[in-house]
């Protein structure tokens, strides 16, 4: 079944006057329970894309169908885990996680055990009264993604979720990230720069295009899991992306970016 | 410890006789004057009155100044508009309302209510609005992430997330109000510590006046360790050391 349906979604930037054409019709099915992951070069118009799927931007063409459904509004059946984060300093552990629950008007009873439950997920139990500035970056992630499952949205949208972190941590994150989907059977949407990243998590990474941004290819990635980043039989998909990537870069220092 | 050297200092001071006791009095003879002040009543109603009155002026100025910092830093076209006229009020010192609350008011609660509040307010929309303009859109766009609009969204993610700022906006706003009592007390002579400032002036009580003035004095020093000290201390803790 489609959940999720990007059509033909057109998107441009003011830059002081002039119209830079940042997304130029992206066509994208995400099937239930799928992984898919986004890479492209730097600037190519990922986030926006995201956030357009997120309903934090509006599309200039094209609309986004959830379910067979048109949307345009911000909501909690598709959360986002930003690249830094996001979490609300003033808050500790628990109630970030049980933020959206509470804006839901879920009684406390239930939300306690929800975000137990997820904080149990991420390891972060016996973090639940710290705040923000006491975690580590890779806590800081965990607390992001528990966040974001806790809402228990249709898809889950993560931008770069483990670009700011160290490789362990990031390694580690992997393997757990690929558990996590394989338990709660969510939908997600993973956008990276990081190619080795992308073809340890998804079942499918779309290659964007250098702007203005079109889908240029599509791999698919049927291999076991849970995969590990230093899977030898994972290089000629890393192999096969770099190519496509490479003339990508070039068109970028061409264009001066 | 810094308070009792200052208090010898002072008794120093004034036992040498190079200036008269009708200048400066002794700590003795001041001392004197506040516990008579305890005694008859007068201080400790006095203080309550101008504490009451600074409570409830202090309340509409942060109630009011920060919708009012809401509004504009909601709407940029009543940013435009009142915006700068804000910043125009802000500069009003809060004796210059006493005039206008006399008119409107009378010489009642009221009326110093009026001064208390409108001095304050100005200021804490102007720091509202700021606190709100400097919040990360990163925390918007996570709280409309995860489902919140409208009121929701300015209660749950854009106040608590320029709460720091907000702080120094109700300490500014604060000082502005303790000022705006006592001057509207001092001008009105209705019972509070500003009339009590009046009434020595008029015996010609020195050590009354200069009693009052460390009445004064001290409470803004109490205030400033038990409210806002704490204030902050419970935004570190959460926040962080920044
Ligand atoms: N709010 C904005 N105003 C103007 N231009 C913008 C805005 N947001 C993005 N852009 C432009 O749109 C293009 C795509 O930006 P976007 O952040 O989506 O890229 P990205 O693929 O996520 O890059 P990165 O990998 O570096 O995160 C860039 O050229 C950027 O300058
Ligand atoms: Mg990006």
């Amino acid at each position: 079944m489609t959940k999720l349906q990007a059509k033909n979604i057109v998107k441009h930037f003011d830059h002081n006057g002039t119209s830079v054409l940042a997304l130029d019709g992206i066509n994208l099915d995400v099937q239930e329970g799928d992984f898919v992951c986004i890479v492209g070069p730097s600037g190519c118009g990922k986030s926006t894309f995201l956030n357009i799927l997120a309903g934090l931007e509006k599309p200039d063409d094209g609309e986004i169908l959830l379910n067979g459904k048109p949307i345009s509004m911000p909501g909690p059946d598709r959360t986002m885990v930003f690249q830094e984060g996001a979490l609300f300093p003033w808050l500790n552990v628990i109630d970030n996680v049980e933020f959206g629950l509470k804006i839901a008007g879920i009684p406390k009873d239930e939300r306690r055990q929800i975000s137990q439950r997820y904080l149990d997920m991420m390891q972060l139990t016996k973090f639940a009264d710290s705040y923000i500035y006491q975690l580590s970056t890779g806590m800081k992630q965990r607390v992001a993604i528990a966040r974001a499952i806790a809402l228990d949205p249709e898809i889950l949208l993560m931008d770069e979720p483990f670009a700011a972190l160290d490789s362990q941590t990031r390694d580690l994150l992997l393997v757990e990230l690929q558990l996590i989907w394989e338990r709660t059977k969510k939908t997600i949407l993973f956008v990276t720069h990081n190619i080795a990243e992308s073809v340890v998590l998804g079942n499918r990474v779309e290659i964007f295009k250098h702007r203005p941004s079109k889908i240029k290819k599509e791999i698919i990635i049927d291999y076991r899991r849970p995969r590990l980043a230093e899977d030898e039989n994972l290089r000629k998909y890393q192999h096969e992306i770099i190519q496509e990537l490479k003339s990508e870069i070039i068109e970028q220092k061409k264009a001066g970016d | 410890m810094f308070y009792v050297g200052l208090v010898i200092v002072w008794q120093l001071v004034s036992s040498s006789h190079f200036l008269s006791e009708q200048v400066i009095p002794s700590p003795f003879e001041v001392g004197k004057a506040l516990i008579m002040g305890v005694k008859d009543g007068s201080l400790v109603y006095g203080i309550a009155t101008s504490m009451w009155r600074l409570i409830v002026g202090l309340a509409i100025a942060i109630a009011g100044g920060t919708v009012l910092g809401i509004f504009i830093a909601r709407y940029e076209t009543v940013n435009q508009t009142i915006g700068s006229l804000l910043l125009g009020l802000q500069s009003i010192p809060s004796v210059a309302w006493v005039p206008l609350a006399f008119l409107w008011f009378g010489k009642t609660d009221g009326g110093v209510i009026f001064v208390t509040s409108i001095g304050a307010l100005f200021a804490v929309a102007i720091t509202t609005h700021s606190g709100i303009k400097s919040v990360p859109l990163e925390f918007i766009a996570a709280g409309k992430n995860m489902g919140a609009s409208g009121l929701q969204l300015i209660t749950s993610v854009i106040l608590p997330a320029s709460f720091p700022h907000l702080i120094s906006g109700f300490k500014q706003g604060w000082s502005y109000a303790w000022r705006g009592v006592i001057s509207a007390e001092v001008i009105f002579s209705v019972l509070g510590l500003g009339s009590l400032l009046n009434l020595g002036t008029k015996e010609n009580n020195i050590s009354q006046v200069i009693a009052i003035l460390i009445v004064i004095m001290f409470i803004g020093i109490l205030v400033d360790a038990f409210v806002f000290k704490r204030l902050e201390r419970s935004i570190m803790s959460k926040w962080g050391p920044r």
